[in-house]
């Protein structure tokens, strides 16, 4: 093929049909006689044709479209924390847990005061115990009772905080055919300090406790 | 960039280059596009493609393995995989009354034409920068050989040559494949 370098320079732009009319029959007159040259024109001619399909498949994005592609991973970046910021996060994870498990006063997991709940004539195989947990705002009382009688319809119980005539309501529960409930309430930051709780029923809208007493202890601070 | 391969451009967007990014947006964003023009049928479907697409690249650049995959094949792959994701998607929004999908069309690339045009693309960004811009002239901005020596200042004989050994250039990259180069013709 080397005795005929000019011709074999334009095979290229032959296989692509951009070369003069009397440059293309030069070509196609060589190729005639030289085998090997045919064979180049048919490989550059597959090459012409895939790159041809190529173009044929492009088209040219938005010019905005690069921006966003690069806007989203960079949002996206924004949202993935770096691997050092996980692991500080995970370690403060497990020195909470071990905080609440080896200091649980500061996390309101032992219970600030208590009280065992004795029978009234009303419910005579009642009982119960009442814990008050927490601290600051997030004070809540652990209500367990057993043995009371079902609620009929638009009755409930209440359970409340006692001190000599006062009474401050913790909340209201309902008991079905079982006679248990076990519930936590929200409780008021100074409930500790009352000395006594009680359960009433009751059946209206009036805010007061009723006459009807279930149950009532006296609360011992832990 | 312009010299730099696919592959190098990958371990730079691993870690964290968004410039590499760009480096392969502008190589294959182009056939992405109109892939997505062409199998998903509508142009705001084909930005969503592309978008996938490089977030895809993005996010799991770490895990491409040049050992086992060129960047062409990858992309390709996962080009592939965002538009079949596209075309469920859009199947699962649109039916009829009676629960049957409206088209049944959404194979994409059953001819492995997909497939092949990637590899030209890849194909094309090894090339030398001097033989590249012959045929990124010639076939994607459609000049004319006379055209083509006006705007690089080349004498014309030189730019049917350089067109020759490009496209032999092409010819022989491609040529690693060469068994299914020729088989699926």
């Amino acid at each position: 093929m080397s005795e005929h370098p000019d011709i074999r320079d334009l095979v290229g732009p032959y296989v692509m049909g951009t070369l003069e009319p009397h440059e293309e029959r030069d070509v196609e007159d060589h190729l005639q006689e030289c085998a090997s040259c045919r064979q180049e024109a048919q490989e550059l001619r597959l090459a012409h044709e895939r790159l041809a399909g190529l173009a044929y498949s492009i088209e040219t994005p938005p010019p905005d479209l690069k921006e966003r592609v690069v806007a989203g991973i960079q949002r996206h970046e924004a949202r993935r924390l770096p691997s050092w910021v996980a692991a500080i996060a995970a370690a403060f994870c497990i020195l909470a847990v071990l905080a609440v498990i080896l200091t649980p006063d500061l996390f309101g997991g032992r219970a600030l005061a208590s009280a065992n709940l004795n029978p009234t004539d009303r419910a005579p195989d009642a009982g119960g115990e009442v814990s008050i947990q927490g601290t600051g705002e997030n004070m809540e009382m652990h209500l367990e009772a057993w043995g009371l009688p079902p609620c009929k319809r638009e009755q409930y119980y209440e359970l409340w905080l006692v001190e000599g005539k006062d009474r401050v309501s913790a909340g209201s529960f309902t008991v079905g055919q079982s006679g248990r409930v076990d519930v936590k309430l929200n409780a008021p930051n100074f409930a500790g300090s009352y000395p006594k709780v009680g359960i009433t029923a009751e059946h209206d809208k009036d805010p007061r406790a009723s006459d009807t007493k279930m149950l009532s202890g006296e609360l011992h601070q832990s | 960039m312009d010299r730099v391969e696919d592959e190098v451009l990958v371990r730079r967007v691993a870690s964290g280059d968004e410039r590499a990014l760009a480096g392969l947006y502008d190589r294959y964003a182009g056939l992405v596009y109109g892939t997505g023009i062409r199998y998903l049928g509508d142009r705001e479907t084909a930005e969503e493609l592309v978008q996938d697409v490089f977030t895809s690249v993005w996010k799991n650049a770490a895990g491409f393995d040049p050992e086992r995959a060129s960047f062409a094949t990858w992309v390709y792959r996962i080009t592939r995989n965002r538009a079949t994701d596209l075309i469920r998607r859009r199947k699962a929004r649109i039916r009829t009354v009676d629960g049957e999908p409206l088209f049944e069309s959404g194979e994409t690339d059953p001819s492995g034409e997909l497939s092949r045009n990637f590899d030209v693309a890849a194909a094309l960004s090894r090339l030398s920068p001097v033989h590249r811009e012959m045929l990124v002239l010639a076939y994607f901005h459609g000049l004319s050989q006379r055209e083509i020596s006006e705007r690089t200042a080349t004498p014309l004989g030189t730019v049917k040559s350089r067109t020759t050994a490009a496209l032999r250039a092409l010819r022989e990259t491609l040529g690693f494949d060469e068994d299914r180069w020729f088989a699926d013709e």
